[in-house]
């Protein structure tokens, strides 16, 4: 069962010849077989997943129409509220927090009879590209267990690269779902900044921030985003328009589409990486792709400007943190003062601390000018050049990442670790959406993916490409040795 | 380039509000110093004539909506993460300190 699609599947359930109990037993007995050498869930759900299997299968017997995910078993990042269940964040600061609300998302995949297996494990509130500032356990690569699977999405990339549940969800602020995807093997989709909605999402970066798939298939992928990608009246950054039929504009070949390629800004890639995606590049001109060359030089400046931003926010979005409505208050706190300081001392981790200490500099009085106010005009030009480059094609292809996945505690520096973000960070700052699809393997065995990007709104024109280049790839099939 | 020092480090502990050991401080320093020189390299671009992007999506503008009561959270589902709570209220060190 667990090479089946999450669509194969849940048409079983459709037809009759799987029941939604056995769909949940047989994954949670993967997740009790396979998890303790991987670490994707912070928590599983198996009560609440027999319940509602229990619950489907009745439904099922009554004739009630069922909905577009049912008796789909997924995970959810741990930075998304599912009501009564505890939200982490991967964080010492809310071990004890139990969400009083549901995510919109949660909501709408339920609605869709989806069972909610577990929750994810990630870096804390989100911050990193390896899962590794995570303050409550690790997670390795089903592909490679001394390797990372990726960040900040890293237990939902595992989850699903090692078939311990065929779809999940997970938050890209900077390349946090891309990035996972491509170190494991899978799927990932970024959406437009404002398709899915953020409300239950817990803030990192609020101009950056959105919820997207990790699958093993697009088709999978494009099912979530047809459940998940609508406008919220709870988040007033998602954008008014009607859902999009993903699935249906998945079908049909990408001839004559140009597919801009930035090779200046690729110079600095190794060789392995460089020829792998000029095989891809290959492979999309053969599948009638026109490929066109795009100046995108001003990205070389787009980590700077996403680690003054993202920071800002952050610092604002994570004074919430204060120990006194809610999470971990310190116990030594006799003071008023003190609760703050001692409960955000031991709450959070070393990159939460640097970060939220970095977002207040460049905020702080003297400093706005040259950083923070510079650095959104900068974000400006950065969605100027994109715009300008859109009218000459039609998609941005690019790697993932200049690496594959790097061995845990391999990455020590932080300024070192940001770099691991150079090809996903600026599709946030830009709003865009982007897809991460398998593109093949390293001489060691790891995976890597190839990027797609597209101009704001065209989620269904990133989504078809890629569905166009799995297709004709394959790649997306491999399981890991270890889960087979 | 502004000079990022001890003090820097201990001006911002007390913006933020989170202790940080000795150590953790040295670290940060350090680490601070280093992405503060790195995101520099801004300055090399001429923003002169560019307006700040307070915006992603062209068109966004203030959501608002009707002033009516819509669903409520019961208080004992907000009180439930309450670290520590007296009355239907949460509880807090004392806020004025007595001479």
């Amino acid at each position: 069962m667990h090479t089946l699609s999450a669509i194969e599947i849940r048409d079983k359930f459709l037809k009759g010849e799987l029941s939604a109990i056995q769909i949940v037993e047989a994954f949670l007995d993967r997740i009790e077989k396979y998890d303790g050498q991987i670490g994707a869930f912070l928590c599983v759900l198996r009560e609440r997943a027999f319940a509602k299997a229990k619950a489907l299968d009745e439904k099922r017997s009554s004739g009630a129409k069922l909905g577009k995910l049912a008796a789909i078993p997924i995970a959810i990042k741990d930075n998304i509220h599912v009501q009564g269940e505890i939200s982490t964040c991967a964080s010492k600061f809310l071990t004890n927090y139990r969400a009083p609300f549901n995510a919109t998302v949660t909501r709408l995949i339920e609605e869709e009879d989806a069972i909610i297996i577990g929750k994810t494990n990630m870096d804390e509130f989100a911050m990193g590209s390896s899962t590794e500032n995570s303050g409550l356990q690790k997670t390795a690569n089903p592909w490679n267990l001394k390797c990372t699977p990726g960040g900040s999405s890293g237990g939902s990339a595992a989850a699903v690269a090692a078939r311990l549940c065929p779809l999940a969800l997970g938050s890209d602020t900077g390349g946090s779902v891309r990035l996972p995807a491509s170190f494991c093997g899978i799927i990932g989709f970024k959406p437009t900044y404002g398709r899915v909605s953020r409300y239950g999402l817990v803030a990192y970066g609020s101009s950056l921030d959105q919820i997207g798939p990790l699958a093993t298939t697009t088709a999978d992928a494009a099912l979530m985003m047809e459940v998940i990608g609508r406008h919220c009246e709870c988040d007033s950054t998602s954008y008014l328009a009607p859902e999009e039929p993903y699935l249906t504009h998945l079908e049909g070949n990408i001839q004559g589409m140009r597919i801009g390629v930035p090779w200046q800004y690729l110079e600095q890639l190794a060789a392995e990486p460089k020829e792998i995606f000029n095989r891809s590049i290959e492979t999309l001109k053969k599948l009638g792709a026109k490929i066109v060359d795009i100046d995108l030089s001003i990205l070389k400046y787009s980590l700077a400007v996403y680690y003054i931003l993202a920071t800002a926010e952050a610092s604002t979005n994570l004074a919430r943190f204060d120990g006194i409505r809610y999470g971990q208050r310190s116990k030594r706190a006799k003071t008023l003062d003190e609760v703050y300081d001692f409960s955000k001392e031991e709450g959070f981790g070393s990159e939460v601390k640097r970060r939220i200490l970095l977002g207040t500099y460049v905020l702080s009085a003297g400093y706005q000018d040259a950083y923070y106010k510079k650095a959104q005009k900068v974000r400006s030009l950065i969605i100027e050049r994109y715009k300008e480059t859109f009218k000459h094609c039609d998609l941005v292809a690019t790697p993932v990442s200049p690496f594959t996945a790097f061995e845990i505690g391999a990455i020590k520096d932080p300024l070192q670790m940001y770099l691991e973000d150079i090809y996903t960070i600026a599709i946030n700052l830009a709003g865009l959406p982007a897809i991460s699809v398998p593109e093949g393997f390293a001489k060691d065995g790891k995976p890597l993916g190839l990027q797609l990007i597209g101009p704001q709104k065209q989620d269904a024109r990133v989504l078809h490409a890629a569905h166009a280049f799995e297709t004709a790839t394959g790649y997306h099939t491999a399981i890991p040795q270890l889960v087979k | 380039m502004a000079d990022v020092n001890k003090q820097t480090i201990q001006n911002l502990i007390q913006l933020c509000r989170i202790d940080c050991t000795e150590e953790e401080q040295e670290a940060i320093l350090v680490d601070l110093q280093k992405i503060i020189a790195y995101v520099e390299q801004l300055q090399e671009i001429d923003t002169e004539n560019v307006s700040p992007c307070n915006q992603v999506m062209e068109g966004m503008a203030n959501v608002m909506r009707a002033d009516i009561v819509g669903e409520k959270m019961p208080r004992s589902a907000f009180l439930a993460n309450a670290p520590s709570q007296v009355g239907g209220m949460i509880r807090v060190p004392p806020v004025i300190k007595s001479s």
